[in-house]
């Protein structure tokens, strides 16, 4: 696969084997990767190293994922957030995708599928920050 | 979509557009140039949207036909997958078209709801009793006690037979069970984690999911109740301690249909102090990899099943065994089946040895019609107080009779009593003690499977030298050839393909799993009353059990057709045997999964919105997901085209096609389909950096086309008749109206609207190093001809279509055809067909009455195609 220009995404996901495999299957495809397992250390992340792009579970111990969401658009509303979800509830999607998620990837995830959405997410949010900057908000 | 947008292009284009735009000021351009590009990313993001929506539609209309198993996560997962889109689509359409259409979204809320209120659904359990004594069950409680105890508990107190102590923990206790610590939760979300490859990952779910069951902790109502049970029956048995049979009785299992057939965990001779382990031991069979293979090849939901559990004391059996109230492979044949051996009735169910057989007359006397004694070697046996163990038989007690002629008539009376009573044949469980007693442990429907072949006019002799094997016990009728493969060890499960041949030497309830999957099964040991014996019927797969040396005998990746009837397997595909081959039972169909998709997919597949012309295209009469993407995608194509007339914006409008000569051919650019700006109002093909339009021209230009097809006077009189009626679609008279074709094209996509006389046609395109997100769409419809000939072209074009790997319908007078997922090489020779075929298939509507002409352009036009495969793609469309 062509390697992408390289932009920083978090990835936030408690199942350690989960987010360690994905975590270097990203990196090699080019991408900076910071992992987190909970959402706190995901707020950090996100305070200090300002990711382009999160990739988050929404099944997490502790601070739950859309908990987690929400207050990362709190810190950066351009921030694009991919929900990733073992569940099948498709309220919580919907709702999330309402406040302002990019996409939602049910997994198992395809790991191609993974770096289309991110690669689109981060045109998004190239793109919101231009016409922000031209609109003068 | 096709007339509006030739009416909106008409108008775009047939005006100098240059000069009418206004002069912009370098900042409004610049702003308009960032809004575009806006709303293309929301537009290819809503087409990614658009085609997994119709993959995952795809994939229910399959399911749907009801050939393969799937599960309830299957449903929930594309109807999840299929509203995240939906939703995806509205917001980007939004984005598109700010406030155009809101409406969108409160039919996708209507539909939603729909949707939800039938996924939803689930029994409602009423009676909260955690556990009922076995005197106050009966069949009206099936909701209650599960299918098993229900039974038991109508020939206890209805029929007053003997029928041991006992009480079940009901379905009540089940669900407190399931919903202590989030346990069903964490349940479905293993399943949902597994997905689709859930058949692959079956031993991993099945084991985590049942060990969260056996960590999780007797909820105490639950503990309480069973030992206010325990006692009363202890009680009953004069305050000494009773081992129990601690057995299964889920939702489900015992039923007509589905016996869910050893697929549970019983477990006998359990002590007081261990009940609660093997209490749970019971629950967690529920996600055994044999009963979620069962539950998904009979489309069972997971959370309709509750797992009742029955207790009931244990029969130190001398004897048991089970007896059919008929012939399972003959209907008509109503005489009784008893099997019977030493012990307990264990070692016949488990189908692990050879069996005595009684076959009684249901005449006054109850004439015993055979007796079948064999050679019993070994029992299985109450071992103390814990437990049961194997034990070989002594010589002398395994070859005698395991009933007196007398215990074999009051077990044919029992059976025909049930029977009579349930007015079905059956299926029972018994045991015989030490003092002569026989106990019904279970009553069931019987499975039946009626006989094929027709064994007296059949001439076996031709292949008779192919005989590989011969002997054994029919035990599911049928004829079945596939590629042998043994199965001895557990692990031997994940390596069974798909319509093999199972050889195993015991028919255990173990290898029930792969009966679903196996063409026939043969076994060197056990009869026809064994669990696997009846999942074999209930699936309709041909077994032939007790085949000597079988294991031996037979080679693994040797093809054999097995004719259970016959009690003979050869070597090879023996084609007249395989005429009698049942065909495949739709097991799926009519089942709760299947019903569950059937009816959510009444909200999602079916379009309403053919005519995009028609004034009931609109947001409201989207009552449907389909509706819904159909309508967005159609108007997003609209706005996309549109937006630089309405922003008074040269830079995207469209350019007319310059290649050798200016062609009736316009194109709008999306973004980075030209090679570089273009001004004024032409483009040349070299200037085109589209890859879809490039192998689309490619095959378009590939081979010139004959002009249209000799008519005869009927297609001429069509002709003319349709001219009089539209004078401006006389063939060769350059008209505004004639011959209008109209691209949008980015580097990957390309859409096309064409027509080409009297046809209109649309072919969309993404094709990029994005593989799973490359599809071609094709649509055509009308022509000249009279409906039956333009119905004859659209088949025409459907069979050529389907023949290069594309998946198409005709619905009404529209052809609609797709394919995806492939590589940017293939996608590229499929769109050189495209671009062939929108060519080449002007006119032939008018001699679709005239077979010899279909067939003469069948051939030349396959030919042409296959020709065009093979060559290599023009490097450059423009350059030749």
């Amino acid at each position: 696969m062509e390697k992408k220009s390289k932009f920083k995404i978090l990835l936030v996901d408690d199942e350690d084997v989960f987010r360690e495999a994905t975590a270097r299957q990203l990196t090699v495809r080019g991408f900076i990767v910071l992992t987190a397992e909970g959402g706190e250390k995901a707020l950090d992340l996100v305070k200090n190293e300002a990711p382009e792009v999160v990739v988050l579970d929404q099944e997490m111990p502790g601070m739950h994922g859309s908990e987690t969401f929400l207050e990362i658009k709190k810190i950066n509303p351009l921030i694009e957030v991919i929900m990733l979800t073992g569940n099948t509830s498709v309220d919580n999607a919907i709702e999330l995708m309402q406040r302002g998620t990019f996409d939602y990837l049910m997994k198992p995830i395809n790991i191609d599928d993974l770096l289309y959405k991110i690669e689109d997410a981060y045109t998004r949010k190239k793109l919101n920050e231009k016409q922000r900057q031209d609109t003068g908000l | 979509m096709l007339k509006k947008l030739a009416a909106l292009s008409k108008k775009l284009l047939f005006r100098d557009q240059e000069s009418s735009y206004p002069e912009l000021e370098s900042s409004e351009v610049e702003a308009l140039r960032l809004t575009f590009k806006s709303r293309y990313h929301s537009f290819k993001l809503l087409l990614a949207a658009n085609s997994r929506i119709l993959e995952a539609m795809a994939d229910m209309e399959k399911a749907l036909q009801g050939n393969e198993p799937f599960s309830m996560s299957f449903v929930q997962t594309h109807c999840t997958s299929i509203s995240v889109n939906v939703f995806r689509m509205i917001n980007d359409m939004e984005n598109i078209a700010p406030g155009k259409y809101t409406a969108l979204r409160d039919r996708f809320v209507v539909i939603q709801r729909r949707i939800d209120a039938l996924l939803g659904q689930k029994k409602q359990i009423t009676d909260q009793r955690l556990v009922l004594p076995l005197e106050a069950v009966t069949s009206d409680m099936i909701d209650m006690v599960g299918g098993k105890m229900a039974n038991l508990g109508d020939v206890k107190n209805r029929l007053h037979m003997n029928v041991p102590a006992g009480f079940v923990i009901t379905a009540a206790a089940h669900e407190v069970f399931m919903s202590t610590d989030g346990l069903q939760k964490e349940i479905d979300r293993l399943f949902q984690v597994a997905g689709s490859d859930e058949d692959r990952n079956l031993d991993l779910v099945s084991s985590q999911i049942r060990q969260r069951i056996m960590s999780a902790d007797v909820p105490e109502s639950i503990y309480l109740a069973v030992v206010e049970a325990y006692t009363q029956m202890k009680q009953h048995n004069n305050g000494k301690e009773t081992r129990m049979a601690v057995r299964s009785s889920a939702f489900g299992e015992d039923a007509q249909n589905s016996s869910f057939a050893g697929q549970y965990r019983s477990e006998l001779n359990v002590g007081f102090s261990q009940f609660f382990f093997y209490y749970k031991q019971v629950m967690a069979s529920k996600y055994s990899v044999q009963a979620i293979a069962y539950k998904l090849n009979r489309g069972f939901r997971d959370e309709d099943i509750a797992m009742c559990v029955g207790c009931l004391a244990m029969v130190d059996a001398v004897a048991g065994g089970v007896a059919y109230t008929c012939n399972p492979l003959n209907s008509r044949d109503d005489a009784i089946y008893i099997n019977s051996t030493w012990g307990l009735p264990k070692a016949v169910v488990d189908g692990n040895d050879l069996c005595d057989l009684f076959v009684v007359s249901r005449d006054d006397a109850l004439t015993i019609l055979r007796r079948e004694v064999r050679e019993k070697g070994f029992q299985i046996v109450c071992y103390g107080d814990e437990g049961c163990i194997r034990t070989q038989t002594d010589y002398v007690q395994g070859s005698l009779p395991s009933l007196t002629d007398a215990q074999v008539q009051e077990l044919a009376d029992y059976a025909i009593r049930i029977e009579q009573y349930y007015e079905t044949p059956q299926d029972i469980e018994w045991a015989l003690d030490a003092n002569g007693t026989i106990s019904i442990l279970q009553s069931r429907p019987l499975q039946q499977i009626e006989s094929v072949l027709p064994e007296a006019t059949l001439d076996i002799e031709p292949f008779e030298s192919s005989l590989l094997a011969e002997g054994g016990i029919t035990t599911s009728s049928g004829v079945a050839c596939g590629t042998v493969f043994k199965v001895a060890k557990k692990v031997d499960i994940l390596q069974f393909p798909e319509d093999a041949v199972l050889v195993v030497e015991q028919a255990l309830p173990t290898w029930a799993p792969l009966v679903a999957r196996a063409s026939a099964v043969i076994s060197e040991q056990g009869g026809f009353a064994g669990h696997l014996a009846n999942v074999a019927r209930e699936f309709g797969v041909p077994a032939l059990f007790g085949v000597k040396g079988a294991m031996t005998l037979i080679d693994n990746d040797a093809q054999v057709t097995v004719a259970a009837d016959l009690g003979r397997i050869y070597r090879g595909r023996i084609e007249p045997l395989l005429e009698w081959k049942r065909p495949e039972p739709k097991l799926m169909v009519g089942s709760p999964v299947y019903e569950s998709l059937r009816e959510v997919s009444r909200h999602i597949v079916p379009l309403h919105l053919l005519d995009p012309e028609s004034r009931d295209f609109t947001p409201l009469n989207c009552t449907t997901f389909h509706d819904i993407t159909r309508f967005i995608h159609e108007k997003s194509v609209l706005e996309m085209f549109s937006f630089g007339k309405e922003h008074s914006f040269s830079e995207r409008s469209s350019k007319q096609l310059h290649y050798k000569v200016p062609m009736n051919w316009w194109i709008l650019n999306l973004d980075d389909g030209f090679t570089h700006e273009i001004k004024g109002k032409y483009v040349k093909l070299e200037d085109i950096a589209s890859i879809p339009m490039l192998a689309f021209w490619d095959g378009f230009a590939a081979i010139p086309w004959d002009g249209p097809p000799a008519m005869d006077g009927k297609g001429m009189t069509s002709i003319m008749f349709k001219s009089t009626m539209n004078p401006a679609l006389v063939p060769g008279l350059r008209s505004k109206y004639a011959d209008r074709n109209y691209f949008m094209v980015s580097k990957n996509y390309c859409t096309l609207s064409s027509r080409l006389g009297y046809h209109f046609s649309t072919m969309e395109a993404m094709v990029s190093e994005r593989s799973t997100e490359n599809y071609l769409g094709f649509k055509f419809k009308g022509g000249a001809a009279d409906h039956d000939r333009c119905m004859g072209r659209l088949q025409f074009i459907k069979e050529i279509l389907e023949r290069y790997g594309f998946r198409a319908v005709v619905n009404a007078d529209n052809l609609d055809s797709r394919m995806e997922g492939h590589d940017m090489e293939f996608m590229n020779s499929r769109l050189r067909i495209l671009g062939y075929l929108t060519l080449h298939t002007r006119q032939l509507d008018m001699i679709m009455n005239n077979s010899a002409l279909v067939a003469y352009y069948m051939t030349k036009l396959t030919k042409d195609i296959d020709s065009l495969l093979e060559r290599q793609p023009a490097a450059q469309a423009g350059s030749e």
